[in-house]
């Protein structure tokens, strides 16, 4: 009996652990697996796939959207980045980040004049700007940024 | 003897007194006179304006209308009368029925015509426009048409006396004109409603008057009676008080359309870096938020969510308004009111909630009561939007029934789209839509508390929109697919892409060799610091170079000044923005997508 219950834990515990190692959350933090879904998501089509030192870069579209998303090596999307006439849906696009980011938006003062905005939580870094029919936008986490990539690539 | 010396002389000079009359010169005799129209018949009531055409010995005619004695013979009863009065020399009116003789006569050569009065009577007199709107400063024609008894119209602009009244107890709204040339040119005097009557007295069938009317309104606005001009003031009259820095503030109409109930509103931010006129529904008075026609989306409403560059976003409907800039005819468009609790708040996943912007509820959340967006595109959207393949959120536009919105695809005609660019003509007969000029003092290393200048619309349509040879134009890409638009600076060794942008309050760039304040926001060189940029146009030319200044920002902030040479960071993938400073000092044009002008065809900005 006691057996059988150590084993079914053990079950739940390491699926869990396999479940949250392999990112299945879609979105910055997630692995490379889940750009697929997000392409779903977003009712996008992939546009070009390119290699760079030490990570790749996925590329699609939906309607005038262009959303990339920088994978590690380690096959982990440390940064996405964007353009198109509206913002992507970041509550997809920022993963586990999003939560942060609306909280630390709710703070942030109205920045008049300024036609860009610049978010920094304990995890994760957002920025927009741009203007009207041309919007921009990135969003990494430092700490997945892999090391010898500067931060200015993920554009 | 010498009385006969006398009278020889006597008789010379008599005679010499005699011949040729008035000044040397080629003698020329009359030789005829002819009278047009000839015959004509006109209604009771009615005009005729007859013209007097001389030919002379030597063959050349000359107009005589003004010098010729006018008659009317009347042999029975008076039929007509005729002027001699200068000013409507050959008018003849019509007092009664018949027919009646009318001369012209100079010296012994005459000639004649018949005129023929109907006893048709004069029914009605109807004024064209019916209600306008102006300026202050700008003037409106009108003309006056007679409608006689039997169905027959005629042009009475010249003959009834016109007169204009409002309920004003100090000053006119406007004038009217009655004087011979301009008959019924109404000057716009003062902000108001006027009434312009045309007025024609009768004899037939009962003595009396017969009038038409017209309602003028007249709005503030236009600098010095130039109707294609508004004021700008940057942090000044035009904007509330407590306004962020580096702020140009208009002031634009908004009328229900078709009717003269109109609003004047201050405080709009004066955006070359947007599309479309946008007010807070707070900013309007309570006439206008439930007169404005919304425009309809499939079974539904338009509504739409836009974002800016700072990540705030505006919610709302859109809906028709007639508006009014300066002295320029009104333009019937799309707006979109600011309105964060229409149709439930916005849809989630627009990108106008909070959990992805920072929406502005409020006028004072937003620091301005509304955007007057007139950059180099028409749309606020174009052909993006147009697509009936959009299919997933967020998008920019919505359809709203009740409170459930969904995306949705929307025509050019129907999107929020620059005023300026769907100007109709004005009263020269010129349209002034393909593009806007922003004209601003410059200011001393100090700063300023404020500056005022003006937004005079139109280019090279008007003597005061006409560029000078030195004014260079610079097109501004237009990728397709993205609508990114740009021309390119090189700062710093390294060149990205740029715009022109007066809402935006700075210089923004990358320049990791300036201190910043504390905030790491603004740049602060212990000095006002000159530096220096190239801008080139999208096709590679014109190339050349900007130099600009930086002040210190903590010595700014220290002041009480609002107007300054104020630089911020950007990141390097940002590109270059040249905000408000960089009008400040020079005039820049804005040449609209796809509108020609003496400086090529937009979009291009060109200083």
């Amino acid at each position: 009996m006691k057996n059988k219950r150590c084993i079914i834990y053990g079950l739940v515990f390491v699926t869990a652990l396999f479940t949250f190692a392999n990112g299945a959350h879609a979105g910055l933090g997630g692995n490379a697996d889940t750009i697929g879904a997000d392409r779903r998501s977003l009712s996008a089509s992939h546009r070009a796939t390119t290699s760079h030192g030490g990570y790749t870069v996925e590329e699609m579209a939906y309607a005038s959207t262009f959303v990339r998303e920088y994978i590690s090596s380690a096959g982990i999307v440390f940064g996405v980045a964007w353009n198109g006439y509206v913002h992507p849906d970041l509550e997809l696009l920022l993963g586990p980040y999003a939560r942060e980011y609306t909280k630390s938006l709710r703070n942030a003062p109205r920045t008049h004049g300024r036609r860009r905005q610049h978010i920094v939580t304990d995890n994760v870094v957002v920025e927009k700007w741009g203007h009207m029919r041309d919007l921009h936008g990135r969003a990494y986490v430092p700490g997945l940024v892999p090391s010898g990539v500067s931060v200015d690539e993920i554009r | 003897m010498r009385s006969g010396k006398f009278i020889v002389l006597l008789l010379m000079f008599m005679i010499m007194a005699g011949c040729g009359g008035g000044g040397g010169g080629a003698s020329k005799t009359l030789a005829s006179i002819a009278i047009t129209p000839e015959n004509p018949s006109i209604a009771l009531n009615g005009v005729q304006q007859f013209t007097a055409t001389g030919t002379f010995s030597d063959g050349t005619m000359q107009d005589l209308t003004s010098s010729v004695t006018w008659s009317s013979s009347n042999t029975n009863t008076v039929v007509a009368t005729i002027s001699n009065t200068a000013g409507s020399n050959g008018t003849a009116a019509a007092v009664a029925a018949g027919m009646t003789t009318i001369r012209a006569t100079s010296g012994n050569v005459s000639a004649s015509t018949t005129l023929t009065v109907s006893s048709e009577t004069l029914n009605s007199i109807a004024l064209q426009p019916a209600s306008p709107t102006v300026a202050v400063g700008g003037t409106q024609q009108f003309s006056a048409t007679g409608t006689f008894s039997d169905g027959t119209t005629q042009d009475l602009t010249s003959s009834v006396t016109w007169s204009s009244s409002s309920t004003n107890t100090n000053t006119a709204v406007a004038t009217i004109s009655n004087t011979a040339g301009s008959n019924g040119a109404a000057t716009a005097v003062a902000a108001g409603t006027a009434t312009i009557t045309a007025t024609m007295a009768v004899s037939q069938p009962i003595a009396g008057n017969i009038s038409g009317t017209a309602n003028l309104t007249v709005v503030a606005g236009g600098s010095g009676g130039q109707a294609n001009v508004l004021p700008i003031t940057v942090n000044g009259s035009l904007c509330s008080s407590g306004s962020y820095p580096n702020k140009p503030c208009v002031s634009v109409t908004v009328c229900t359309p078709g009717t003269s109930n109109c609003q004047t509103i201050t405080d709009i931010l004066l955006d070359t870096g947007s599309y479309g006129l946008r007010i807070f529904n707070q900013a309007l008075n309570q006439t206008l938020r439930v007169s404005l026609t919304p425009v309809a989306s499939g079974s539904g409403q338009l509504a739409e969510c836009v974002s800016f560059g700072d990540n705030s976003s505006e919610w709302g409907p859109v809906q028709m308004a007639s508006v009014v800039l300066g002295g320029e005819p009104a333009v019937q468009i799309p707006i979109h009111v600011v309105n964060y609790n229409s149709f439930g708040g916005p849809p989630g996943k627009s990108g106008c909630t909070s959990s992805n912007s920072i929406p502005d509820t409020s006028p004072s959340e937003a620091g301005f009561n509304g955007i007057l967006g007139v950059g180099l595109m028409v749309q606020d959207c174009g052909t993006n939007c147009t697509s009936s393949s959009i299919n997933v959120n967020p998008q920019q536009y919505y359809a709203c029934n009740g409170s459930a919105c969904s995306w949705t695809a929307v025509s050019l005609a129907n999107q929020v789209q620059n005023p300026v660019a769907m100007l109709p003509a004005n009263t020269n007969g010129v349209a002034d839509n393909n593009g806007v000029i922003v004209e601003l003092p410059g200011i001393g290393a100090n700063g300023a508390a404020s500056v005022d200048g003006s937004l005079v619309l139109g280019i090279g349509t008007q003597s005061d929109n006409t560029p000078s040879r030195q004014v260079a134009a610079y097109s501004a890409s237009v990728a397709s697919g993205t609508a990114e638009f740009t021309t390119s600076t090189s700062f710093g060794g390294t060149s990205s892409a740029s715009l022109i942008d007066s809402g935006s309050n700075a210089l923004y760039f990358y320049d990791p060799n300036l201190p910043l304040d504390s905030s790491g926001t603004w740049y602060c060189p212990a000095s006002t610091t000159q530096l220096s940029a190239t801008n080139t146009g999208s096709s590679g030319s014109p190339s050349a170079t900007v130099t600009f200044q930086v002040g210190n920002y903590n010595s700014f902030h220290a002041s009480s000044y609002s107007v300054f040479n104020l630089g911020g960071y950007s990141s390097f993938d940002e590109g270059f923005d040249w905000g408000l400073p960089f009008f400040l000092g020079r005039n820049v044009f804005m040449g609209f997508e796809g509108m020609q002008s003496n400086l090529g065809t937009g979009p291009y900005w060109a200083y």
